[in-house]
């Protein structure tokens, strides 16, 4: 019996020493160790129209996103170019950022309070808010038709909080939601049948209406999305840099002028 | 793990008590598929029809050298396309219940084989025709062999209810990924879901010991699925 | 299903994205061979020593061993993974491996445990009737025999990580099954695309499972 005690505490010694060394600090000096490697190493998304988005043909990304992560490189390293993009996804964005292959994260990603707690956002460089996606013979209009009904979101997005935050307020309305990996996946569960709304913020929604004309998305908007750059906790040097940098393209009007330049302006940009 | 951690999953405890059920719901059905399909494809296997046996060699090959995963995808998306449209569990049973069952039915063969040829003969003689022979003299002494590795074909197909976590099919693996990473608190979901997975698959092995102990049989160096 | 279907899936860039596919899943695959076939050999006779010696640092070895296996082994490899990629900050490559190998280490652990035990007592009495020690008798004649046993269903795992490999795409890599999730999900043609992609893990595994019949009929005429 005490040798089962002791095996166990051994083991459960070394699993907690092992992963005490698999985790990396942060560097408090994150900013001149990107100066040193000379390179940016950026997260974007690789599946959203206008704002992260790897051209199959080109196989270059493009988008409003990558347009403000180039002015970054440019603005600490001297060069647009001197950046790598790696793609993310709602659910490895966080992970990613953590284990310090990526030193910030601009895809979509929403200010909310909880990951607050446990990384650090620049100011909103542009403000979306959740919509549904649904097939245009489904006959719902909004929120309230969805009770009983499945939503499909990603894993790792913050949208059915949101949701079921909102359908509380409306009263007796219940939804399920359904999670998947991928964009992609969640369309195709829209076109099977399996949910019966696709949700997450309305600029991600609006490639997956063009391809597939039967569906449709609804005018409503659920909640206000703020998306910011996101960097490791502690990474203090890095977060301030970057939030003055954000702040000095929002003044001097030039995220207003790139977003119009991917038709994604609307007067609730930068309330 | 902070307590605050603990206090956010409790406050969450019905969607991993689905979760459980999920996972249950499927491996219980599956299993109960996959054993008629595996006897039933394990048999073709020992018949004396060569056309029967090269239909066991075809499916489980197949289905023995491709991802379970994969299989599961091609159900739950390939499907709709020809408007079958499945609930996620049932897809989840149909592909656990065919890749368990090609499983099974190797264990079938394998123990049907091990059985000497003579007992097989001997029936024959003394007028027994296939079936007769197979369900009075063989199987009877195949199951010896035949009982141990299935349960451990019990085990996996436990495990392998994970299929469901990337189908959104609200299993305990689900529950576990899609909880953390809202709430981006890892340790304590993990923690909490392997030790239900424990509860469930570390007495099936003990059951899978103690029969291989009681009822014997060779010692296999175990497969696994 | 139909011939845009195929022909679509076919085109080069295409190709191009479903071999790179196939590349991450062939190297998780031998990263996790590698790792998990050494620590779980060592693994098992750590368990099979603890079980049959009588020195008290052998049977605590053992016994931690057997906390390891009995625990991994019966858990979902999709878990552990899950918990390697979010819980420690490994990169997602090598957290899909470590979690593999977490796992796989402790079932190749049981197959050299299963082909220790199945060696005769006899052979051990033997040994022991030649002077050897324990650990004498375990390196010169328990091992070697057991080990060369173990050789056929430990080949029969790696089949097995192959098609696991698959699940790193729970951990947002882009292995053969994930990118075929992504392929299919924009040209919608989902049968087509895992038909294929079935096929490209049918040639290899079952590539595989052919050369190890082989060399288990080799390994089995040299026996006595």
């Amino acid at each position: 019996m005490k040798q089962r005690i002791h095996a166990f505490l051994f083991a459960a010694l070394a699993v907690v020493a092992l992963t005490g060394a698999l985790a990396r600090p942060a560097s408090a000096d994150a900013l001149s160790d990107i100066k040193a490697r000379g390179v940016l190493n950026v997260g974007v998304k690789a599946d959203v129209l206008a704002f992260g988005f790897l051209n199959p043909k080109t196989n270059q990304y493009e988008g409003y996103e990558i347009d403000i992560a180039h002015e970054l490189a440019k603005r600490l390293l001297g060069d647009p170019n001197k950046i790598k993009f790696t793609t993310v996804t709602a659910k490895t964005r966080s992970g990613l950022l953590d284990s310090g292959e990526i030193d910030m994260v601009i895809a979509t990603f929403t200010i909310t309070e909880q990951r607050k707690l446990v990384l650090d956002f620049s100011p909103p460089y542009f403000t979306d808010g959740i919509a549904l996606l649904v097939q245009k013979n489904s006959g719902i209009k909004g929120l309230a038709d969805l009770n009983n009904k499945t939503i499909g979101v990603a894993k790792g997005a913050d949208t059915a909080t949101r949701l079921t935050n909102k359908a509380a307020e409306l009263g007796n309305v219940l939804l399920n939601f359904s999670a998947f990996e991928t964009y992609g996946e969640i369309a195709a569960a829209l076109q099977a049948g399996r949910v019966q709304a696709f949700s997450t913020d309305g600029s991600i929604l609006k490639y997956y209406e063009q391809q597939d004309p039967s569906t449709v998305i609804l005018p409503d908007r659920y909640s206000n999305e703020d998306y910011g750059v996101a960097t490791k906790k502690g990474n203090d040097s890095l977060r301030d840099w970057v939030t003055a940098q954000i702040n000095q393209l929002r003044s001097s009007e030039t995220l207003k002028r790139w977003q119009q330049r991917w038709a994604i302006f609307n007067e609730n940009q930068f309330k | 793990m902070t307590l605050g951690a603990w206090q956010s999953l409790f406050a969450d405890w019905r969607s991993f008590a689905v979760g459980l059920e999920h996972t249950l719901v499927a491996a219980a059905l599956a299993l109960l598929f996959a054993t008629i399909l595996g006897v039933f494809f394990g048999l073709l296997g020992v018949a004396p029809v060569p056309a029967a046996r090269t239909i066991n060699r075809i499916y489980v090959e197949a289905i023995r050298n491709t991802p379970l995963l994969l299989q599961a995808f091609f159900f739950y998306y390939g499907l709709p396309r020809v408007h079958i449209v499945l609930p996620v569990l049932a897809v989840g049973v149909v592909s656990l219940s065919i890749y368990t069952g090609a499983f099974v039915a190797e264990v079938v063969r394998g123990g049907i084989q091990s059985v000497a040829r003579g007992q097989l003969e001997a029936a024959y003689s003394q007028g027994f025709s296939f079936v007769q022979a197979m369900r009075y003299v063989v199987l009877p002494q195949a199951l010896r062999v035949i009982i141990p590795p299935y349960t451990n074909q019990c085990v996996n197909l436990v495990k392998n209810t994970q299929i469901l976590s990337l189908i959104a099919g609200a299993d305990l693996v689900y529950q576990a990924d899609t909880w953390s990473s809202e709430n981006l608190l890892y340790g304590v979901a993990y923690m909490t879901v392997a030790v239900l997975y424990l509860a469930i698959t570390l007495p099936l092995a003990a059951i899978s010991r103690w029969l291989e102990r009681r009822i014997g049989g060779p010692i296999e160096a175990g497969a696994d699925a | 299903m139909s011939w845009h279907g195929f022909t679509v899936l076919f085109q080069p860039e295409n190709l191009r994205f479903l071999w790179w596919g196939f590349t991450v899943t062939i190297e998780i695959a031998v990263c996790t061979i590698a790792i998990s076939l050494a620590s779980g050999v060592v693994l098992g006779i750590a368990r099979y020593a603890g079980d049959t010696s009588r020195g008290r640092a052998l049977r605590a070895i053992g016994l931690g061993a057997s906390l390891y296996i009995e625990t991994f082994r019966n858990l979902p490899m999709l878990l552990i993974m899950l918990a390697a990629r979010f819980w420690s900050h490994l990169p997602p490559f090598w957290a899909a491996v470590a979690g593999m190998s977490i796992y796989t280490a402790a079932v190749i652990a049981e197959i050299v445990r299963a082909g220790l035990l199945a060696i005769p007592r006899g052979q051990w009495e033997a040994a022991r009737s030649q002077g050897m020690s324990y650990m004498q008798a375990m390196r010169y004649i328990i091992l070697p025999q057991g080990l060369r046993k173990v050789i056929p269903p430990t080949v029969g795992q790696f089949i097995t990580v192959v098609k696991d490999t698959s699940y790193a795409w729970g951990l947002g890599i882009q292995e053969l099954t994930g990118s075929g999730t992504i392929i299919f999900a924009k040209y919608v043609n989902p049968i087509e695309t895992f038909s294929l992609i079935g096929l490209i893990y049918f040639v290899t595994n079952f590539s595989m499972a052919f050369a190890a019949r082989s060399l288990e009929s080799r390994l089995a005429r040299r026996t006595f």
